[in-house]
């Protein structure tokens, strides 16, 4: 399917993006409209506001929006490189539309601060990781985090630790649930500073769009009024208008090509008849996530780059990054209702950064939430969840009480970086085009487990402040999954021990950029989407600058 | 040998309970739904995947899970007709489980003296009986789907009426306005 402007796939054009997610979207508005014709290649399809619907099966348990081994997309893992890979429904998921995980994904949009990005020299090295700092400061990256704000749409109040902004919040923060109530008072009581969750969702009407209706739907769905500011509702649009944005959708990469100098020339794709097309252009921009963006550099391996295409420095695929997650849930006297409206009003970030003489590394945030997204079958699959029956006439009595009076205390924390945490291309397990699968190789590291731990007892022990009459820690265990995908192709000045440099350029292809999860070189503390947004903006910034300067 | 069950000897016997949970009940909502439970096997809705006996006894096990009782249960929702649909669906391996989890399960009943399948069974020695299979992959896999059934939108098939989303509390509506629950109302009373 084209859309906008159309260009002959044998005439090379500026750019082809291969992704249309949280940065391919930024990256296709930025370029296109600056004047540079841009091809869009998305494997999915063009989903819009009316095409979403409430269908908790469809979307959580079918894998309609996040492919998986019934789409003909199945996945591999294994704990260390020396066990053996097991097929998986999915893994590493992430949705397959254009927006990418930026349609369907909460809309928590914490920026990172200044710590994040030179914390491993704040605290000395961690053995066992790769832990380095980012070679940009957030103060580089401040006028994009503002880009994004205002360009994408965040509603939110500067809170106590916020790092410093250039810009306020567009839009004032969402209105409270009893579920950020509850937490609010709690974190009072205990001498915390519990304050608005900024969100990528309107509260009010911003750029043409509306304002949140409410509907409770944003975790694992698409806004059906387009309040969710996704790449596919803010920024496609205008690069389709700009005439200079061809979206090709149903496209699935197989490999970049390139020439006897080394510079990519061509990409090769299926199309959605199946057919094999390529399209030549003056560069490349690979923004197909953390998982998808190491994977097609390694399948586009040749006699010039013979382990995977900029990969000189073997980091491709390496460094993988989940972020922690960890909660309590708590029983509550009166109706909460956290079905209703966006999933989390109220953070705690007192313990972005904690105490090193814990012993241990890490940080983050605690919200609060329903403890099934406020969904009615993942809800009625958790009952039973403060000890009760889990079947049976007894179970059937808590149904009502377990969906409207229960709240979870999220502990979103910190994923250290670790050579060995891969995506690989698995040998054995191929998808329905024949290309091998996604083999994900990951062990937390143990200062992610007992960091999780510590944001654990924290919820308990604001649940209890909060009067919760019965309370459920969820067991803690070993990561093998995660719809964080991040780290897989680091940002570095080195090339010896990074993929790109500080302006998303490969270190071993002038004219190659990779902008995505794959790009970050810590974590941050559970929320990447706006920095992974942020980056977009720069690059872009930064390409545009480049190619006027013919230096690319 | 066992015994083929018909078609119209499930509906009938659905029928029978979805009636019969009728009889304590006297909110008008469920008596509706319990009439449309039982218009809906009246209506002989084709089973697109499942074998008769298959039908028969999952649904048998799904009413054990959500029983019928004061509120209408998995068989009022139509659970069977979800669980019909959706195991078509690229689900060859829950299809499995469930087939060889029903032979243990039935192997199990044949145990028990005047029964050879786990629907003729009172509902005390099935509720026994599911107690021993609590912790297979089997029972695992009918519940996930039973209360997939009953708590999914109603367009696979299960919930009919909105019968889960009524149990839960859920009203699936397209907009909410604050005050959505007791917290945040006293919140803005207070003034906080």
């Amino acid at each position: 399917m084209a859309e906008a402007g159309t260009f002959s796939s044998r005439e090379p054009v500026d750019f082809v993006i291969i992704g249309s997610g949280a940065a391919g979207g930024v990256m296709a508005k930025e370029l296109s409209t600056a004047g540079h014709s841009v091809v869009l290649l998305e494997q999915g399809p063009y989903l819009q506001a009316g095409d979403f619907k409430h269908d908790e099966w469809g979307y959580k348990h079918n894998g309609d929006l996040v492919w998986g081994r019934r789409q003909g997309h199945p996945q591999s893992f294994r704990k260390t490189e020396n066990d053996e890979a097991i097929e998986r429904e999915v893994c590493l998921g992430y949705a397959h539309n254009v927006g990418g995980s930026s349609v369907h994904f909460s809309g928590n949009f914490w920026r990172f601060r200044p710590i994040d990005f030179n914390e491993a020299s704040v605290l000395g090295p961690i053995s066992g990781t790769t832990f380095v700092d980012w070679p940009i400061s957030y103060d580089e990256l401040e006028p994009y985090y503002t880009k994004v704000d205002w360009e994408v749409g965040v509603s939110g109040l500067q809170g106590p630790w916020d790092p410093p902004r250039s810009r306020d919040y567009p839009c004032p923060p969402m209105p409270v649930k009893s579920s950020g109530v509850i937490l609010e008072r709690a974190g009072r009581q205990l001498g915390y500073n519990p304050y608005p969750a900024p969100v990528a969702i309107l509260s009010q009407s911003h750029n043409g769009r509306p304002a949140c209706i409410h509907c409770g739907f944003c975790n694992g769905f698409g806004c059906e009024v387009n309040a969710k500011s996704s790449s596919m509702a803010t920024m496609i649009p205008l690069a389709l208008a700009s005439g200079n944005c061809e979206l090709r959708t149903s496209a699935t990469v197989s490999r970049i090509n390139t020439d006897e100098s080394g510079r990519a020339n061509e990409v090769v794709y299926w199309d959605a008849r199946g057919d094999e097309q390529a399209q030549r252009a003056n560069a490349v921009v690979l923004c197909a996530n953390g998982a998808e963006t190491p994977r097609l550099l390694l399948l586009s391996e040749s006699e010039l780059f013979p382990d995977g295409l900029a990969n000189t420095s073997g980091m491709v695929g390496r460094n993988l990054m989940f972020n922690g997650w960890s909660s309590a849930e708590g029983l509550f006297d009166e109706p909460i209702n956290g079905h209703k409206s966006i999933p989390t009003t109220r953070v705690i970030h007192d313990f972005y950064s904690m105490d090193p003489s814990l012993g241990f590394y890490g940080g983050g945030g605690i919200d609060s939430r329903h403890p099934s997204d406020g969904l009615p079958m993942g809800s009625a699959l958790s009952s039973g969840m403060f000890g009760g029956p889990r079947w049976g006439s007894e179970y059937k009595k808590l149904l009502r009480e377990e969906f409207t009076r229960t709240v979870a205390f999220h502990g979103h924390t910190t994923s250290l970086p670790q050579a060995t945490n891969t995506v690989t291309l698995d040998p054995n397990l191929q998808d329905k085009w024949g290309r091998p699968a996604l083999r994900t190789t990951y062990t937390d590291h143990p200062d992610d487990i007992s960091t999780m731990l510590f944001f654990q007892d924290r919820s308990v022990e604001l649940l209890d402040a909060a009067g919760a009459t019965k309370i459920n820690r969820i067991p803690i265990g070993e990561q093998d999954g995660n719809v964080h995908i991040l780290g897989t192709c680091r940002m570095g000045n080195d090339p010896d021990n990074s993929v790109i440099d500080r302006f998303n350029r490969s270190h071993d292809v002038p004219n190659l950029f990779m902008c995505d999860g794959s790009s970050l070189v810590t974590g941050g503390r559970g929320q990447p989407t706006m920095t992974i947004m942020a980056l977009a903006f720069r690059a872009a910034d930064y390409i545009i600058g480049a190619a006027r300067r013919n230096e690319i | 040998m066992k015994k083929q069950l018909s078609r119209r000897a499930f509906l009938r016997a659905s029928s029978d309970a979805a009636r019969g949970s009728c009889l304590v009940l006297t909110m008008p909502m469920i008596l509706t739904a319990c009439r449309r439970a039982e218009e809906a096997v009246i209506n002989e809705e084709e089973f697109l995947n499942l074998s008769e006996e298959e039908v028969t006894e999952y649904a048998a096990i799904a009413a054990r899970i959500i029983p019928t009782d004061e509120t209408p249960g998995a068989t009022e929702a139509g659970v069977i007709y979800f669980i019909d649909q959706v195991l078509g669906h690229g689900r060859e391996q829950e299809r499995l489980i469930l087939q060889e989890g029903l032979r243990e399960l039935q192997a199990a009943t044949a145990l028990k003296p005047s029964a050879s399948y786990f629907h003729e069974l009172d509902e005390l020695q099935q509720d026994h009986l599911l107690l021993e299979f609590e912790d297979t992959e089997f029972f695992g896999t009918i519940r996930y789907l039973t209360i997939a059934g009953m708590f999914s939108s109603p367009e696979y098939r299960g919930n009919r009426d909105n019968i889960g989303f009524d149990l839960l509390g859920f009203e699936d509506r397209h907009a909410w306005a604050s005050p959505y629950g007791y917290y945040d109302a006293d919140y803005v009373d207070k003034g906080e």
